[in-house]
């Protein structure tokens, strides 16, 4: 690959990371606030727990598998989309948590 | 039915005297029903003849009525069944009491709806022993059911695992909690439980904690948590949830389980190991049987230093969640 191709594939890396958007989804009340948003690959969300106890966010949808893990209070972690398909996410501690992701 | 409208009047105005924190201990009127399976009068008629005939086992010894019956709190009151289900070990058959609410079915949570729960039991070899094609073969040949499921599920193919699964569903989203002197307390009337189970109440809210899991009208979140009922690494105990799929946060936890009716469905905890409302509430209030070394264990499980004077109060508010048998007429004949 010559070195102005790298360069180019480079710097559109860099836009696209620019233009990738970070979303706050907040744990609070045993609630996912808000509970649907829409996302485009490459896009990040955050997973920040209000709540004074664990929760775990995770989905099982093929392609955007994740899984937070054991997350204390007012700990945060991101995620990164990386599939066109919309999924759910549950708390696996609290089933009736639900996020719908809608990735467009 | 006169009975049943009048009853749900008597709710619906009830509902407006409860004041708003109050409200979330009474049961919804409406069972969620799944846009493909609406309830009808055919179609719980149908689920509970289902429900309690023997001839679904391959025995014709067992039916669901064996291990869940409403004679028993929807129960066995054995401590666990032989239901041992691919790999886990024997559990404590729960209530299907308002089982249509829950968004989780098993102390493992492993199926969502009531559709899929209910053709599990029916070819496991430990509970009813019968596959499924050949139930249906048998079904297809009594003309009593091929006429009721016609006209339950009208084109959708006759006697089918989905049709079968459907009408059972639908009478197990009929069984639902009555109202129980501590809904009449919920919706204003002061008297209808002791001073003792008021300051029970009081402890379940606050200072016990029961209702960080215990909460809302079927007094569960429908969550899941190790309860420290075994010890560190489980020593070949029930890992619960984990068997499901191997997430950290689910080793060694079960599903809340309600608390209506609790009275009726001793001995409890998903391994039948506790005979006595006092006991679980101690053990519930003490950070699990097992207070150190327990991996996992829910950080909800702490000890509440509870005297026991707390704790029969609490006993006591437990038991005014026992309502009223529902009104149930239990089939005698099946068709033929
Ligand atoms: C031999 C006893 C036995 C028979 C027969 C049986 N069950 Fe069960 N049932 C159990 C046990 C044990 C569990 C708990 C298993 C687990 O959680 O892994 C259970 C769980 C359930 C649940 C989940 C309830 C909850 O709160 O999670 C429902 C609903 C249910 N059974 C309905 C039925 C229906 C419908 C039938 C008949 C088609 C049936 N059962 C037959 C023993 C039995
Ligand atoms: C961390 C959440 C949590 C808290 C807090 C909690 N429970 Fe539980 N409770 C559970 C779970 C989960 C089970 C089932 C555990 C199992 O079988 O492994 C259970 C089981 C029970 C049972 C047995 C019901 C049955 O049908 O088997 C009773 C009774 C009970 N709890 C009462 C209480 C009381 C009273 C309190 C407050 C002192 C309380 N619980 C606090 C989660 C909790
Ligand atoms: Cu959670």
């Amino acid at each position: 690959m010559n070195k102005f191709l790298k360069f180019l594939l480079a710097s559109l890396a860099i836009s696209a990371s620019v233009n990738a958007q970070n979303h706050v989804i907040d744990q609070s009340g045993k609630t996912f606030i808000p509970s649907k948003i829409t996302v485009r690959v490459g896009d990040t969300i955050t997973f920040k727990n209000s709540d004074p106890f664990a929760h775990n966010a995770y989905t099982d949808e093929e392609n955007n598998e994740f899984d937070v893990g054991m997350q204390a209070p007012s700990k945060e972690t991101v995620i990164t989309i990386k599939s066109a398909d919309s999924f759910n996410v549950e708390c696996a501690i609290h089933p009736n948590m639900l996020l719908e992701v809608i990735v467009k | 039915m006169i009975f049943k409208i009048s009853l749900s009047a008597l709710l619906i105005s009830s509902f407006l005297f409860a004041t708003q924190d109050m409200k979330k201990w009474l049961r919804p009127l409406e069972v969620p029903q799944p846009m493909d399976n609406k309830l009808t009068s055919e179609r719980v008629e149908l689920g509970k003849l289902l429900y309690f005939d023997a001839r679904l086992s391959s025995s014709e010894q067992f039916s669901c009525a064996t291990c869940h019956s409403p004679k028993r709190g929807w129960t066995d009151l054995e401590p666990v069944s032989k239901a041992l289900g691919a790999g886990r070990g024997p559990r404590n058959s729960p209530t299907i009491l308002n089982a249509g609410y829950q968004n989780r079915q098993f102390w493992d949570g492993r199926v969502k709806t009531l559709e899929e729960q209910a053709l599990g039991p029916i070819e496991a070899d430990v509970e009813m022993n019968m596959p499924l094609d050949e139930l249906i073969a048998k079904l297809d040949k009594i003309d009593g059911y091929v006429k009721l499921f016609n006209q339950a599920y009208p084109s959708e193919g006759g006697i089918t695992k989905i049709t079968l699964a459907k009408a059972i569903a639908s009478f197990e989203r009929t069984v639902v909690s009555t109202i129980a002197p501590f809904d009449k307390y919920a919706m204003g009337d002061k008297k209808a439980i002791s001073k003792k189970a008021v300051a029970g109440f009081d402890l379940f809210k606050g200072k016990a904690h029961c209702m960080d899991c215990h909460d809302n009208f079927n007094f569960s979140n429908g969550s899941f948590h190790n309860i420290g009922l075994n010890d560190g690494e489980l020593q070949g105990k029930e890992l619960g949830r984990y068997l499901t799929k191997q997430r950290a946060a689910w080793y060694g936890a079960f599903k809340t389980p309600t608390l209506r009716d609790v009275t009726k469905s001793a001995p409890y905890f998903h391994d039948g190991s506790v005979k006595t409302l006092e006991e679980a509430t101690s053990i519930c209030s003490s950070g699990g049987r097992y207070a150190n070394g327990v991996k996992n264990k829910s950080t909800f499980m702490l000890d509440r230093k509870l005297s026991q004077t707390e704790i029969d109060k609490i006993v006591s508010f437990l038991k005014t969640l026992e309502g009223p048998d529902m009104k149930l007429e239990v089939p005698s004949k099946f068709p033929q």
